[in-house]
């Protein structure tokens, strides 16, 4: 595994697996007038044999279609006791849509909401638990559920959405904790540090942030070296609400509308990098701790020494 | 019967001993001082004394005669004639050895007289009794691959037969046991097995000119991947003029010519010569390995110009590639399972963006690398044991170009999974490319293809699956029940030699059958498993799951992973053979199939009809050899296995390929050898034979010379017996007493006291 780390390190002549830019077709305005036609013949050109590649990818019998949404990252909500939904309704959806847009990973446009007590909160690895006021105990039938959930594997996340603006935890932050150790008695919560894999799942990030950016980490019950429950300060999924952000026809999306609440103190700035560590949870769901393999290694330390921007 | 007097029994030897003396003396006495007194009487005197002291005698002694019936044998003396392989070596004037140790036997039994000789043979294990009549030698069966001296002596002295009172060996020295490095003292303490001295007769005295791979010795054992080395000792005798001798490695493939892996440079001197070569094996299982030289002209034995060596190579770990599309809940599942697996080592690369993705972020931060697919399926795929592609487009990322050598990977050993997806399959642009002939389902290439059925269904046991070792333990788990799928890659029929496991409940294929689900295959050297699907992770993550405690997942590919590596556990049959197999001698396959769990499960498992084919592996234009044979109800005690035999093979190597019972195909690769360890030095050794009968008090002889051995004697043995004394005891001592006192009145009248 070294070997090949350092085989890939050393070697530059690969086949990149990021795309290269989409060539533009609009004249740069630093060119001539000649050098506007051969441009403008160069796109026509272009033009052409894009149409020739569209011609030949629809004749090709290539013609996959996805085999439903079953596998795709779904952020769904978990429903306990008498709280009727998540804390903010439309941030799931919008989750969904900011994966897709960023990465290959699919994402449900329209997420599911399951009920602890409910058999169907083992059908899918992830859960969302997110509220503002106090929860209630878990009914025994809720913990047996999640317990169920967690010794398949399953991951919950739990997000204060009434965390001040100071990142000090809300009542539902206390209550979950409290909760989830009665689900999970023999494990404790642990602080996981910028180094995780979470934090460069997909993007690299220094710390975690939502619509407050509260404490730097996040904190984690881990059982055999996976995250199992992740617990969030930091409102996550307030940074994601957008209102108007809703599913159109089957598979397409409107991405229009505008953030329901603002970023403190760090503005978009700060939202964009809550996008990203939803992206990296994401991506922490549907393929684990892979860049915590070897191989990621050389490339991710000489990136982590570059300044960071959004 | 046969008469004869003796003195009684009861007397011990020293009284015997003692009487006798005392009357040699009287008698010394009687003749010194009475003859010399003639004229007093001295003859008479002489005389009666003389009677006296015979009469004194006779009364101690008590005759007795003895009649008994008696016969005279022989000793006891055992031949140990060589019956390895290294007998079938040719003499100069194109004799075999074996020809002149039979005839030394003969000779051996002409001039053994009273001594009862008895022929063994020795070769492996204990000695056995050989048949001496004439033409018998025709007759002796198959040489033996080793010449086992020591174990034969061993036997001897530990059997409840009468001890023999000498050995004679008949053999050409070269013995494995004891060995040519054996000592004068290891030899003395071999000859006390049986504490009788051993002759040897040497049958050979002339070493053929040979140049031949002496021994092939490994440090340790085969892993995958890991260097093997090897140590190779050359040989040059009978006049070969060689300096020097190219030594070469290879490994007998099935998919193609023999992979050079390693060659060298042996220096010979005075006749030997040692190289180092390090070779890697990448496939484990039975590998057959062909090391040879290229032996100088005047060779007069060119089958020991190459050792064909079987190596049953481990894995210290499974190294698998998996390559995902993207990332989604089935690929975390199985990326999940494959680390936790203690035995396996995963290298693992997700494309995680594609060119329509937007990250909004400069390249430094993301945690993005590049896709090496050239390094990858070129330099680095030979160090991995299966490729698992799972949901992943071959054309935007450059694989198509490697398909080619993806698929010769598979041939050559190595193993494929495809998982299904949207990008899988035929979706993935792999019909109509060399890794759709790899795959045991053909994929639709034609324009007007159907990649997917997005309809969702449950997949169905095959008979054949539910019969797969492979798929035992799920089965065991979950019965019957698989999770609904939300759809299919539409798959081809199964291609020749693979089996369907699951199938599409409604869909069919082209020729009509239902479409596989779940297929395996043999390709080559390598297997291939064809899974059409992305939703397995629903045996984890579902109410089943639940039910199962998830265990199902893991099962599957346990199963799966463990097939492709040929795991014993996961074969539907077990192929070893009974004994090495020998170039021109009819060999056995033993076959095992799965024990069952209950009689009716077994009766159902049972094979009735069990086929073998056999493939060379270094002559692959020569036809397979097919044996069939039929199972009976209880073959050979046992209930789960049965032995095949087969036709006398070629020197080769060759893999075995059993079709059992419903299951898949499994496989045994071996080598055939014309003389093995026995040929690999023919040079005869004399001075071992001389140093043996040396050490144990025995004597050297040439087969050629006179046999005429020092053997032990012949003993009498009587088997009847009676005793009666000559006269009662009182008779002689009457008798004594008269003649005392006739020598008393006879010297009294000479005037003697």
């Amino acid at each position: 595994m070294n070997r090949l780390a350092d085989s890939l390190t050393r070697r530059k002549r690969l086949v990149g697996f990021a795309p290269a830019p989409a060539p533009s077709c609009g004249p740069p305005p630093a060119l001539t007038r000649p050098k506007a036609r051969r441009f403008a013949e160069l796109c026509a050109m272009t033009a052409v044999f894009a149409g020739v590649a569209l011609f030949a990818s629809l004749a090709l019998p290539r013609s996959a279609r996805a085999f439903g949404d079953v596998g795709a990252f779904d952020p769904r909500v978990l429903i306990v006791g008498d709280v009727p939904g998540a804390a903010r309704p439309s941030a799931a959806a919008r989750w969904s849509w900011e994966l897709i847009q960023r990465t290959s990973a699919p994402g449900r446009l329209t997420p599911t909401h399951v009920r602890a007590d409910d058999p169907a909160v083992v059908d899918e690895p992830f859960l969302w638990l997110s509220g503002v006021n106090a929860l209630a105990s878990f009914t025994p039938k809720e913990i047996s559920g999640l317990r169920t959930f967690f010794s398949l594997g399953g991951l919950l996340l739990v997000d204060d959405a009434g965390v001040s603006d100071d990142g000090t935890p809300s009542a539902f932050g206390r209550s979950a904790r409290e909760q989830i150790a009665r689900v999970l008695p023999e494990t404790s919560p642990i602080t996981l540090g910028p180094e995780h894999v979470i934090y460069k799942t997909f993007y690299l990030l220094r710390r975690a942030e939502g619509r407050v950016a509260g404490q730097k980490t996040l904190d984690a019950i881990v059982r055999s070296g996976q995250v199992q429950v992740l617990f969030s300060s930091h409102d996550l999924g307030g940074a994601l609400a957008r209102n108007s952000t809703t599913a159109v026809g089957s598979g397409g999306f409107s991405g229009s509308g505008a953030w329901e609440n603002p970023v403190t103190p760090g503005g978009e700035l700060q939202r964009e990098r809550a996008i990203r560590l939803a992206v990296n949870i994401a991506m922490y769901t549907l393929s684990s701790n892979y860049k915590d393999d070897q191989v990621h290694a050389p490339f991710l330390m000489r990136r982590r020494a570059l300044p960071s921007a959004p | 019967m046969n008469t004869r007097l003796a003195i009684n029994g009861d007397l011990p030897a020293w009284a015997v001993f003692v009487a006798c003396a005392l009357a040699v003396a009287s008698l010394a006495v009687l003749f010194f001082y009475e003859l010399r007194r003639r004229e007093r009487g001295g003859i008479v005197i002489v005389l009666t004394g003389t009677l006296a002291v015979a009469a004194l005698l006779a009364a101690i002694a008590r005759p007795i005669r003895i009649a008994a019936r008696e016969s005279v044998i022989g000793a006891k003396v055992v031949v140990l004639a060589d019956m390895s392989r290294s007998m079938a070596l040719p003499q100069r004037g194109s004799r075999l050895r074996s020809a002149v140790r039979d005839a030394a036997l003969a000779e051996l039994a002409k001039k053994a007289g009273e001594t009862r000789l008895l022929v063994f043979g020795f070769g492996e294990g204990a000695a056995f009794a050989l048949e001496t009549k004439p033409g018998a030698a025709s007759k002796r069966g198959p040489l033996a691959g080793r010449s086992d001296l020591t174990s034969a002596l061993r036997a001897l002295a530990t059997s409840a037969e009468e001890r023999p009172q000498a050995i004679v060996v008949v053999s050409d020295g070269r013995f494995d046991d004891p060995g040519e490095e054996a000592t004068a003292s290891q030899l003395q303490a071999l000859g006390r097995t049986l504490d009788v001295p051993i002759h040897t007769v040497a049958t050979t005295s002339d070493s053929p000119a040979d140049a031949s791979v002496r021994r092939v010795s490994a440090a340790g054992a085969a892993v995958a991947h890991v260097p093997l080395p090897l140590r190779v000792e050359v040989g040059c005798a009978g006049g070969l003029a060689c300096e020097t001798l190219t030594v070469t490695a290879r490994e007998l493939r099935e998919d193609g010519p023999p992979a050079l892996l390693a060659t060298g440079l042996a220096h010979l001197k005075d006749g030997k010569g040692v190289v180092d070569l390090s070779v890697t094996l990448d496939r484990a299982g039975a590998r057959i390995l062909e090391v040879a030289i290229a032996a100088p002209s005047g060779d007069a034995l060119p089958d020991n110009d190459r050792r064909l060596m079987t190596f049953n190579v481990a894995r210290e770990r499974v190294r698998v590639l998996h390559v995902a599309g993207r990332p989604t809940s089935d690929v975390r599942a199985l990326r999940q399972w494959l680390k936790s697996n203690a035995s396996v080592d995963v290298v693992a690369f997700f494309i995680l963006r594609t060119q329509t993705d937007t990250p909004n972020a400069r390249q430094e931060d993301l945690s993005l690398i590049p896709f090496p697919v050239d390094e990858l399926f070129t330099e680095h795929l030979p160090s991995f044991d299966a490729v698992v592609l799972q949901d992943f487009d071959a054309q935007p990322y450059g694989l198509e170009r490697h398909l080619p050598q993806l698929a010769r990977y598979v041939r050559a050993g190595g193993g494929l999974i495809m998982v299904g997806g949207q990008n899988s399959f035929v979706a993935g642009g792999y019909a109509n490319t060399p890794l759709a002939e790899v795959l045991p389902v053909s994929l639709d290439g034609s324009r007007r293809a159907v990649s997917a059925e997005i309809v969702p269904f449950t997949p169905t046991w095959t008979e054949e699956g539910r019969a797969a070792p492979l798929l035992a333990k799920l089965h065991d788990i979950v019965d019957e029940e698989l999770p609904s799928m939300p759809g299919t890659n539409v798959l081809g029929d199964v291609q020749p030699g693979g089996l369907a496991l699951w199938t599409h409940p409604t869909r069919t294929t082209k020729s009509g059958a239902p479409m596989p689900v779940l297929a395996i295959g043999d390709q080559g050297d390598g297997r291939s498993i064809a899974l059409g699907i992305d939703g397995a992770w629903q045996l984890e993550f579902s109410q089943l799951g639940a039910r199962t405690s998830g265990r199902g997942y893991g099962a599957m590919w346990d199963g799966l992973l463990g097939w492709l590596m040929r795991d014993p556990r996961f074969e539907s049959g077990q192929l070893e053979l009974v004994s090495p197999c020998v170039a021109g001698i009819p060999a056995s396959l033993r076959v095992r199939w799965p024990a069952a769990k209950t009689t009716k499960a077994e009766s159902a498992s049972r094979p009735e009809r069990i086929r073998v084919e056999l493939r060379r592996l270094d002559k692959p234009d020569v036809a397979p050899v097919r044996v069939e044979v039929d199972v009976p109800a209880h073959p050979n005690g046992t209930t789960n296995a049965v032995d095949v035999a087969l036709p006398p093979l070629e020197a080769g190597g060759y893999t075995a390929r059993l079709q059992a019972v419903l299951g898949p195909t499994t496989r045994r690769d071996f080598a055939c050898e014309s003389g093995g360890d026995e040929w690999a030095d023919s040079r005869p050794d004399r001075e071992r034979l001389r140093a043996l009968a040396a050490a144990t008090g025995g004597t050297f002889h040439d087969a050629a010379d006179d046999l005429s051995i020092a053997l032990p004697k012949p003993v009498v043995v009587t088997a009847e017996r009676h005793v009666v004394p000559v006269a009662p005891a009182w008779m002689w001592t009457l008798l004594a007493a008269l003649m005392l006192s006739l020598h008393w009145f006879a010297r009294r009248r000479s005037g003697l006291a």
